[in-house]
């Protein structure tokens, strides 16, 4: 009875190092980039991603097959025209993506275990915003760096495919910052199941449709300049004119998109103004504790 | 019928956030079809256009979508539908209740929008309306059944009805042959040329199944997805909302 | 009068067993199935109300089967454990549709009657939506007593409810039992069950443990012997004499009380008086120390 000693195993306190708040934001960012491609996620969730993957890296392949086949000197889609040509896939991985980010959060009231961590409201909107910024401009770099790859293949001019591929991610990287605020926005406020991926691609869908109609509609009354201008309402179309203005690169669509700078000034406007609109009303959605 | 359920449902589809998007899309339509007939001066062409493309090929299946998902999906996914199903009220009357609820929304909110949209934009003396909206009716009531019977198989109906809606008709359609004949839009698209006859090309409609193929292809799959819909219903299984 | 009479039901995924030949009849009264969670409570609750088919075996209620067919919930009374209601319509019109998904003839009757019963008349003109969680169970239960159900069943009914919302129920459902109504709870938490429940019936690990009055299950594990708590006016004398008359096994003299242990229930408690009026000791308490449920579903669990 004498010498017997009783071991304390109950909870333990960690003294150990604690990494600071960047390190936290740099987690949620990976694990939100991950899980946009079914990474770390049960196996259905690969589904979809990948298969949007898949078809948006073949026809690359195809291209630089027929481009080695006939013997041309260029490639018949451009870096930047490929984003627009594959606009629905695109978007269809935004509209799956951006529900996983924030939606499931905000459905299962889980914003109070994020927030009582040393992390802050706008420390895990910039995380979701950017891990789901990176997913979509990886979507879209890897098939135009196949491009690159299979015309290298093709033995067309090194020099011009570097230039043209450094623009095509370019236009990537305003792309994918446009669709993520988008997606985002419209994610955080609807959070039912199914509902943001509907939504979203829903959004994408008609407002491409409208922009294609008024232009339509413009032309056919010979005002150019309101169908150039209509381009702004779609994403795709305004990412494009301002890469054409900037770039000098073939634009998509040809005729439709902005010639002046004043155009072009008004584009750059928009797509400010979209993203920071996005931006605040997410910051906006979560200001309440709960984010509810 | 059970008129309980059907007010339930309906309710349930128009109290939500879905219910914004679902009035929003048809009056874009419209504004969209007044537009293209001040611009074109109403030729049924352009009509054609911005109705075959825009509003069959994009629309509708957006809005069968939205609708079909949205009569049932909510419920079994929270376990709400408990209430519906512990009742003596058999399965079948319980989805066959909750199918009419949304393909009324769909005639309503969608085959009668294109039908004005076509109307408004150009036609000549009502033909292509008339013929847009016997397509429409055919595809819509084809999708929205599918889409109620993909709610019921699985949680994640809304990915695999856009991958398919999306996708296999727009995308694939427009790159593999074969795709087209499998296609709703396709089939519902065979009798709306059958209706126009000589004008169908002119204008801009055409289809790539014949009209018999056509309507034999929908009427299958529609009481094919209503029997599977119903034989899933009554084996539901109520896990806890995950 | 309804039963459930379960025969040989078994219920497995793939490899994983949920419920093992399992046989019972759950009568009129108050049942508690009790079990540690995982233990099949919920998957068997399903099978009784008709949501969930038995891989063997019969579910049957008053002789008719209880899968796929709808008839039952005529006499069944569901409570659901989905949290989700419809949250837009007030709680009078979500029991008013209840009502009438039953077919009854007076809903409107009815529907209130219910809220009487659950004591929700006031709030019952607000959505659901504004509700507390506690209004909600009681929601809850209001849907399921609107058809006057002869059988009802309850998942983990008092989960996340306040000491005042659990009293209510335990008193609802008491009064419900008395009127020959069959109730049927599942909880893993053994207070509730030993407070209201006429029998018992242990789940564990998919195993139907042990079945009826728990009083008299602990009787029947006549392996470990009955322990029990005296207080006296002289523990030691009293102890003494219990060992000399082989009444009991053990006796322990602790902490101003005597502990002994008797394997033969029946010898010790007609020895007990007449021990302690010769050794001319007085009892001041008398106690089984180990006839809770705990330490019944203990020793069940452990086997």
């Amino acid at each position: 009875m004498s010498g017997d000693v009783i071991h304390d195993i109950g909870f333990r306190h960690y003294a150990g190092e604690r990494l600071g708040r960047g390190w936290v934001v740099r987690s949620l960012l990976i694990d939100t980039l991950r899980g946009a491609f079914g990474l770390g996620r049960p196996a259905r969730s690969k589904v979809m991603p990948w298969i949007l993957v898949a078809i948006l890296a073949l026809p690359p392949v195809v291209i630089a097959l027929t481009v080695l086949l006939t013997g041309g000197d260029e490639l018949p889609v451009s870096y930047t025209q490929y984003l627009t040509q594959l606009q629905l896939p695109i978007g269809l991985f935004v509209a799956g993506a951006a529900p996983y980010a924030v939606s499931r959060d905000l459905r299962y009231g889980v914003m109070p275990l994020y927030l009582s961590r040393p992390m802050l409201r706008t420390d895990y909107v910039a995380a979701r915003y950017g891990g789901l910024a990176i997913a979509v401009f990886l979507v879209m770099a890897l098939p135009q760096t196949l491009l690159l790859v299979g015309a290298l293949l093709a033995n067309l001019p090194v020099g011009d495919q570097l230039a043209g591929w450094a623009g095509g991610l370019l236009a990537s990287l305003l792309l994918a910052v446009l669709l993520a605020a988008l997606g985002l926005a419209v994610a955080a406020f609807t959070p039912r199941r199914g509902l943001g991926v509907a939504a979203i691609i829903t959004i994408l869908l008609v407002v491409s449709g409208i922009s294609f109609a008024l232009s339509g509609i413009a032309e056919s009354r010979d005002r150019s300049e309101l169908a150039d201008l209509a381009g702004a309402l779609d994403p795709f179309r305004l990412v494009d004119g301002l890469t054409a203005k900037i770039l000098g690169v073939d634009p998509a669509i040809g005729e439709l998109t902005p010639t002046t700078g004043g155009q072009v000034a008004i584009f750059a406007l928009v797509y400010a103004v979209v993203v920071g609109a996005c931006g605040l009303a997410l910051v906006r959605r979560y200001r309440k504790a709960s984010g509810l | 019928m059970n008129p309980v359920v059907m007010q339930l449902t309906v309710r349930g589809l128009l109290g939500r956030r879905r219910s914004v998007l679902l009035l929003i899309l048809p009056a874009l339509l419209l504004g969209l079809a007044a537009l293209t007939r001040w611009a074109a001066d109403g030729s049924p062409s352009a009509s054609a256009g911005l109705t075959g493309d825009f509003a069959m090929g994009t629309l509708l299946p957006l809005m069968c979508l939205l609708v079909g998902t949205g009569v049932i999906g909510p419920e079994i996914d929270d376990g709400s539908i408990v209430y519906l199903l512990a009742k003596p009220v058999p399965r079948r009357t319980i989805l066959l209740s909750k199918l009419a609820v949304a393909l009324g929304a769909t005639v309503v909110l969608a085959v009668l929008p294109i039908m004005a949209g076509a109307a408004i934009a150009g036609d000549e003396g009502f033909r292509l309306t008339a013929a847009y909206g016997l397509a429409a009716l055919l595809a819509g009531v084809t999708y929205t059944t599918i889409f109620v019977t993909l709610s019921v198989l699985t949680r994640n109906a809304v990915i695999a009805g856009l991958l398919y809606a999306l996708l296999w008709e727009s995308v694939l359609g427009g790159f593999v042959p074969g795709v087209r004949d499998a296609s709703v839009r396709q089939w519902a698209l065979a009798a709306a040329e059958r209706v126009l006859g000589p004008d169908a090309a002119g204008w801009g409609v055409q289809s790539d199944v014949s009209m018999p193929a056509g309507l034999i292809l929908l009427a299958v799959v529609t009481v094919g997805a209503t029997w599977l819909a119903i034989a899933r219903l009554k084996t539901l299984r109520l896990t806890a909302a995950d | 009068m309804s039963a459930i009479v379960l025969d040989k039901v078994s219920r497995w995924y793939g490899n994983v067993v949920a419920v093992n030949d399992v046989t019972m009849t759950v009568g009129p009264g108050i049942t508690g199935l009790l079990g540690p969670n995982g233990a099949g409570k919920s998957t068997l609750i399903s099978m009784m109300g008709g949501f969930l088919a038995p891989s063997a075996g019969i579910v049957a209620l008053d002789g008719g089967h209880v899968w796929k067919n709808p008839e039952i919930y005529r006499r069944i009374g569901l409570v659901p454990e989905a949290e989700a209601m419809y949250d837009t319509a007030t709680g009078a019109q979500f029991l008013l549709a209840n009502a009438r998904l039953h077919g009854l003839a007076d809903p409107g009757a009815a529907a209130r009657r219910a809220l009487e019963l659950v004591e929700m008349v006031e709030p019952s003109d607000r959505a659901i939506a504004t509700y507390s969680k506690g209004m909600k169970q009681r929601i809850k239960m209001a849907t399921a007593l609107v058809h006057d159900p002869a059988v009802l069943l309850l998942d983990e009914p008092f989960n996340g409810m306040d000491p005042r919302q659990r009293l209510h129920l335990m008193d609802l459902l008491r009064r419900l039992a008395a009127e020959g109504r069959t109730v049927l709870f599942s909880s893993h938490i053994l207070e509730e069950v030993e407070q209201i429940a006429d029998t018992i019936e242990v789940l564990v690990a998919g195993r139907h443990a042990a079945s009826g009055d728990y009083r008299r299950i602990r009787r029947l594990m006549t392996e470990r012997p009955h322990r029990y708590t005296l207080a006296s006016s002289d523990d030691r004398a009293l102890g003494a004499a219990l060992v000399a008359d082989g009444a009991a096994d053990g006796v322990t003299l602790a902490g101003g009380a005597l502990l002994v242990q008797a394997s033969d229930f029946g010898r010790f408690v007609h020895a007990l008086p007449r021990v302690a009026r010769d050794a001319g000791v007085r009892l001041r308490d008398v106690s089984p120390s180990d006839e809770s449920l705990e330490s019944v579903f203990a020793y069940l669990v452990a086997r």
